[in-house]
């Protein structure tokens, strides 16, 4: 028993290393900051695409739903491997975007920020979409019975009421996009996993990992007890019938 | 006689293999009260929904004032095109389930579509949602949520958001339908007041004591036909068509 103790709660271990497994994980809370918020912009894009009318823009709809079917499907490893070991030698892309170091940060950090943009953008399409869908038919008939056009029907009527009621699965969705932000860890990025597993083959001793694992409960319990609450509030909403469209 | 403001010819519209209205000529003159009766399913919200082309017919024509508005690319649901900017600056609806904008204020559900499609100044557009609020008697109510506001209140208040927009023609669907029997009265009263000041509406309802007392001219609808038309007191005290007395007994029963 105490082997296990040891193999997986040395506070020493934790203690030496405490200050690189949190340089870390501030790495990982930083992909998470710039990928959360390129992705919840380009979930509403794709959203938006997705509810676009008419028949015109049927190839528009046709391709949107392709791209969010294939990549909510695709395992977000292989999204990374293939752009960090494909986009360098794409010789037409010009070299700050083949190999980036915008803002300071490494090439792998823009590598994983990418492949995490790319499949949570797809997964907060669908979550935008339930959050429209559930929006009652009449409020778009009604704009656009006033002459608002299309776009501007989503803008100020659909959109600000469909998010009001999305924000607890929209939190679960960046629960798990922060987590897999340690999936950056097999292209190099110094971030707590690549880290813990260095201490790992260094000391032959876990407790780093376990650290890591610490720092995510940390940050992410609070988190699932929001969503908890949201939900709570969301049940309460409507069984006292605030909402009285009848659809 | 002036060309009317609304003219249907041979107006039809499926969905899939249903046939909803199955060829429909109307005449509409301005300042005219048109109500519409029938049982439902007789394709008369559906009429209403072809006119401001939330539902584009698929044969006929209408002509709102002398413009054809089914033709040329692009009349479909949802799409822009030069029909709809027409149609939708010129004919305001009134729905039966209000379709207020629960997310905004009594004041800014009716000053939202003159800032945003008539470009109007914030202040201009509060002046005069202020005043229509007022005429409709909810002048007290500006910045109260819709969800606050009883069904007929609402429904006041989706009649000014609609009068907002300065339409020639006014469409309402139902509007009383989803009321509480002692709410209906004001909501029909602020449109006998609509019909006074000379505003040339279409009227799909149930109220034949509305219909007698308002309308000018009354249309009863069944199975997508136009089956019986004219004065009041034709078709609702003299009906010649079976159908239509039927109808008529059925309702005048309860």
């Amino acid at each position: 028993m105490s082997q296990f103790f040891n193999q997986y709660f040395n506070f020493d271990v934790m203690r030496e290393h405490f200050g690189e497994v949190l340089v870390g994980f501030l790495q990982n809370l930083l992909v998470f900051a710039v990928a959360a918020v390129l992705a919840l912009a380009l979930g509403l894009f794709l959203a938006l695409l997705r509810q676009l009318p008419g028949k015109k823009l049927m190839p528009i709809r046709f391709l949107t739903i392709a791209y969010i079917d294939f990549f909510r499907a695709v395992p977000i490893l292989i999204i990374i491997l293939m752009i960090s070991g494909g986009v360098p030698f794409l010789s037409f892309l010009p070299q700050e975007v083949r190999i980036p170091h915008w803002f300071g940060r490494p090439d792998p950090f823009w590598y994983g920020v990418a492949a995490l943009v790319i499949v949570y953008g797809a997964f907060s399409a669908e979550v935008y979409r339930a959050g429209i869908e559930a929006v009652p038919r009449g409020q778009m008939e009604a704009a656009r019975s006033l002459g608002m056009s299309h776009f501007q029907a989503m803008r100020h009527v659909v959109v600000p009421q469909g998010v009001t009621k999305i924000p607890a699965p929209m939190l679960n969705e960046l629960i798990s996009l922060l987590k897999d932000t340690t999936l950056v860890s097999v292209i190099a990025l110094s971030e707590s996993v690549l880290v813990s597993r260095e201490v790992l083959s260094e000391r032959l001793n876990s407790s780093s990992l376990t650290l890591t694992a610490i720092f995510f409960v940390i940050i992410i319990l609070p988190l699932a007890r929001v969503v908890d609450k949201l939900i709570a509030r969301q049940q309460l909403k409507v069984t006292r019938g605030s909402h009285i469209e009848v659809a | 006689m002036a060309d009317p403001v609304l003219k249907l010819r041979g107006v039809c519209k499926r969905f899939g293999a249903l046939e909803v209205l199955k060829g429909i000529d109307l005449d509409v003159q301005k300042g005219e009260v048109v109500c519409i009766l029938g049982p439902s399913g007789s394709g008369k919200s559906t009429l209403l929904r072809c006119v401001n082309l939330l539902e584009p017919p698929e044969e006929g024509e209408i002509l709102l004032e002398t413009q054809d508005i089914c033709k040329g690319p692009g009349s479909g649901t949802g799409e822009q095109s030069w029909e709809l900017d027409f149609v939708r600056q010129r004919v305001g609806m009134v729905f039966q389930q209000f379709n207020l904008f629960p997310h905004k204020t009594v004041l800014e559900n009716v000053t939202m579509a003159p800032e945003k499609v008539l470009g109007r100044s914030k202040g201009e557009a509060r002046e005069k949602g202020t005043a229509l609020l007022e005429r409709v008697g909810l002048g007290d109510k500006l910045a109260q949520y819709p969800e606050r506001l009883s069904g007929g209140q609402q429904q006041r208040v989706a009649i000014a958001r609609a009068l907002a927009m300065e339409p020639h023609v006014m469409l309402f669907d139902e509007v009383t339908s989803a009321l509480d029997p002692e709410l209906v009265k004001e909501v029909l009263d602020t449109m006998r007041e609509l019909a006074s000041e000379g505003m040339t509406m279409l009227v799909v309802t149930h109220e034949i004591g509305f219909a007698k007392e308002v309308g000018d001219q009354v249309v009863f609808m069944d199975g997508g036909v136009i089956v019986e038309q004219g004065l009041p007191s034709e078709v609702l005290e003299n009906p010649k068509e079976e159908r239509t007395k039927q109808f008529l007994g059925l309702v005048l029963d309860r």
